[in-house]
C-alpha cells in the first residue's frame, strides 16, 4: 500500500533520515517507533507528500508521490503532530472545508461529516469554534480531519501525546477501530502503545531503520526464533556440551540458581528444524540424559526489551 | 482552489481583519472624499481615486499578512499541502479571496459617486476606467504583499515587511521625480505602480498599464508559488 525506497532527507547538512526503506501492507496497523528526534515526523511528512525526500522514492498504491501527487494524496489522510485546525471556524465548517479540499462530492458532504463526527465523538461540539475546544477534542477533530474523503491510508503522528490517560485510551480505541477498515501508520515513542495496537513495527534510530518486523516476531511470539526458559535437574557442567550439540539451539545463557544441582537457562532456538520442534528436541535430549526437566516456558519479550536490544546493537 | 477561496473569504469576516480593512479604508476614503470633492465643491472623482490610491500602501498588508504566514506559523499548511490541491491552486485561492474583499470594499465607494451624480456631472466611461485602474493597482499591491507573506514565518514580520516594500515602491516614485538622469527616471517610472495609474486618472484606457499590472501580478504570484515550493524542498 505504502512503500518507501531508500529515502533520505537532509535539512541543510544534517541528515534527518538516511536510506530508509520500509512498506506498510494493506489493512495493517503499522507503528513507527523511535526516540524523540529519531526521524519519525520527517518520515511521515515525506510519506504524506508534505515535502519531498532529498533522494529516494515514496510510492502509494504503486504510484510515485512525485509524479502523481494528486492521486497519491487522495489516498492518504494525515494527522500531523499538531492538528492543522483553523481556530476561527466551527467544527462543522472546518470539516466541510476539509471535505471540499479532499474532493468529496458536494451532496455527500453533510452525511459524510455526520458519520465522521459520530466515529470521533464530536457530535456534541459540532457547532463550537475549534479554538475553544479542549485538547482532547482538538485531537479528535484532527483525527476527523484525516478521515475526510475516506482515504484508504491514515497517517497519524504521535496521536496520543499530551492527552490525559482517559483520552489516550479513547484515541487508542479509535485507532484500533479505524485499523479494521484502513491501513494505519502511526508514530509513537511509547512502547506499550505500539505493542497494544500494531501488527507491524518499524523501529527508527537516528534517522536509520534498525528493525522492521511483525509484532509477533519482534516479541518472540511466532517468529522463526523462540526463546525457551528451562530449569533442569542436572549440573551445568554436564549439561552444557549436550545442549550445545542440539540442532535447534542458537545461543544458551545460564541464569544464576540457588541450587548447584539445578541449571536454569535461557536458550534462543530455531522454532522448528528437521528433527521437530525445539521443545520436543530438548525434551528427547534430556530424557536420553536422564535429566528431569523441572520447568519449561516460552519466554516472550516485551517490545521494550526488543527495542532496547535493537537500539543497543546499533 | 474554490474551497480555499471560500474559506479565506469567510475567515476575513470570522476574524476582525475584514472589518478592520473595510472600516479603515471606507472611513479614510470618506475623509478624502469630503476634503477633495464635497468641501472643494468639485465633481472630479478621478482626483479622489488618485489620492486614495496611496491607501493601498498601508492597507494591502492588512489583507495579506495572514494568508500564508499564519498557515506556516500554525502548521495548517500541512493540511493544504497533503491534500489533493496544487500549490498554484492554494496561492490563487488565497489571492483571489484578498482581491474579492478589496474589490467589494472599493465598489462600496460607488456610494460617494452616487452623491456626486446627484449634484454634478459624472462621466460613466471615465469612471469605469478610473475604477478599473484602481482595482488593478490594488490587486498588484496584494500580489506583492502576498509574496512577502509567503516568505515570512509570522504575521507581524509579514505585515511590517510588506509595508516596507510598499513604501519602497512609493519612494521609488518620488526618486523618479528627483533624479536628473533621464534613463534612470525612465526605468524607475516604468516600474512604478503609481505612474502606471496616471493614464487611467486621465480617463485613458491604457493597455500598457493594464498589461504591466497583470504581468506584475502574475510575476509575484509565480514567485510566491516558487518560494513555497522551494521551501518544501528544503523541508523547513
Amino acid at each position: 500500500m505504502i512503500e518507501l525506497c531508500n529515502v533520505t532527507k537532509r535539512y541543510g547538512t544534517t541528515e534527518a533520515v538516511s536510506g530508509l526503506s520500509f512498506s506498510a501492507p494493506e489493512g495493517q496497523i503499522v507503528g513507527l517507533l523511535g526516540q524523540n528526534g529519531a526521524g519519525k515526523t520527517t518520515t511521515l511528512n515525506m510519506l504524506t507528500g508534505y515535502f519531498p525526500p532529498t533522494s529516494g522514492r515514496v510510492r502509494v498504491n504503486g504510484m510515485d508521490m512525485l509524479q502523481r501527487p494528486r492521486e497519491c494524496k487522495r489516498c492518504i489522510g494525515y494527522l500531523p503532530e499538531r492538528p492543522p485546525l483553523y481556530d476561527e471556524m466551527t467544527v462543522t465548517a472546518y470539516l466541510t472545508f476539509v471535505c471540499q479540499l479532499k474532493e468529496v462530492r458536494r451532496e455527500d458532504i453533510p452525511r459524510h461529516i455526520g458519520q465522521i463526527m459520530e466515529t470521533c465523538g464530536l457530535k456534541e461540539v459540532a457547532q463550537r469554534r475549534v479554538g475553544n475546544l479542549s485538547k482532547g477534542y482538538r485531537q479528535r477533530a484532527g483525527v476527523a480531519q484525516a478521515l475526510c474523503g475516506n482515504p484508504p491510508v491514515l497517517v497519524l503522528d504521535e496521536p496520543t501525546v499530551g492527552l490525559d490517560p482517559r483520552q489516550v485510551k479513547e484515541i487508542r480505541e479509535l485507532i484500533r477501530r479505524l485499523g479494521k477498515e484502513h491501513t494505519v501508520i502511526f508514530s509513537s515513542h511509547l512502547l506499550p502503545e505500539i505493542q497494544q495496537l500494531c501488527q507491524r513495527v518499524v523501529i527508527l534510530h537516528k534517522g536509520k531503520l534498525i528493525r522492521e518486523a511483525d509484532m509477533a516476531e519482534l516479541t518472540g511470539g511466532d517468529g522463526e526464533i523462540i526463546r525457551l526458559r528451562a530449569t533442569i535437574a542436572m549440573k551445568e557442567r554436564l549439561l552444557m556440551p549436550a545442549l550445545n550439540s542440539l540442532e535447534c539451539v542458537r545461543r544458551v545463557k545460564v541464569l544464576p540458581t540457588p541450587d548447584a544441582d539445578y541449571t536454569e537457562l535461557e536458550m534462543e532456538c530455531l522454532r522448528e528444524t528437521g528433527r521437530g520442534r525445539a521443545q520436543a528436541q530438548l525434551f528427547r535430549l534430556l530424557a536420553g540424559l536422564d535429566a528431569p526437566l523441572m520447568q519449561l516456558a516460552v519466554a516472550k519479550d516485551t517490545l521494550e526489551e526488543a527495542f532496547l536490544r535493537a537500539t543497543a546493537e546499533e | 482552489m474554490l474551497a480555499i477561496w471560500k474559506r479565506e473569504l469567510q475567515s476575513y469576516f470570522y476574524t476582525p481583519v475584514g472589518y478592520v480593512f473595510m472600516g479603515v479604508f471606507l472611513s479614510l476614503s470618506g475623509l478624502f472624499f469630503y476634503m477633495l470633492v464635497l468641501d472643494a465643491r468639485s465633481s472630479d472623482v478621478l482626483t479622489f481615486l488618485g489620492q486614495i490610491s496611496y491607501l493601498w500602501m498601508l492597507l494591502s498588508p492588512v489583507l495579506t499578512m495572514r494568508l500564508l504566514a499564519e498557515e506556516r506559523q500554525k502548521r495548517t499548511d500541512q493540511l493544504l499541502l497533503t491534500s489533493p490541491v496544487s500549490l498554484p491552486g492554494v496561492v490563487l485561492g488565497k489571492y483571489l479571496a484578498a482581491v474579492t474583499v478589496m474589490a467589494c470594499t472599493v465598489l462600496l465607494t460607488l456610494v460617494y459617486v452616487l452623491v456626486v451624480a446627484l449634484y454634478g456631472a459624472v462621466y460613466p466611461g471615465e469612471l469605469m476606467v478610473g475604477y478599473l485602474g484602481f482595482i488593478l493597482q490594488g490587486s498588484a499591491f496584494l500580489a506583492l504583499d502576498l509574496y512577502i507573506s509567503g516568505c515570512s514565518s509570522n504575521q507581524v514580520t509579514a505585515a511590517v515587511s510588506a509595508f516596507g516594500a510598499n513604501l519602497a515602491l512609493w519612494l521609488m516614485d518620488l526618486l523618479a521625480g528627483g533624479v536628473t538622469q533621464t534613463w534612470l527616471q525612465d526605468v524607475l517610472s516604468f516600474f512604478s505602480l503609481y505612474q502606471r495609474y496616471n493614464p487611467f486618472l486621465m480617463g485613458q484606457l491604457s493597455f500598457a498599464s493594464i498589461g504591466f499590472d497583470l504581468a506584475f501580478i502574475a510575476a509575484f504570484l509565480a514567485m510566491t508559488v516558487h518560494s513555497l515550493d522551494s521551501r518544501r524542498y528544503r523541508g523547513v
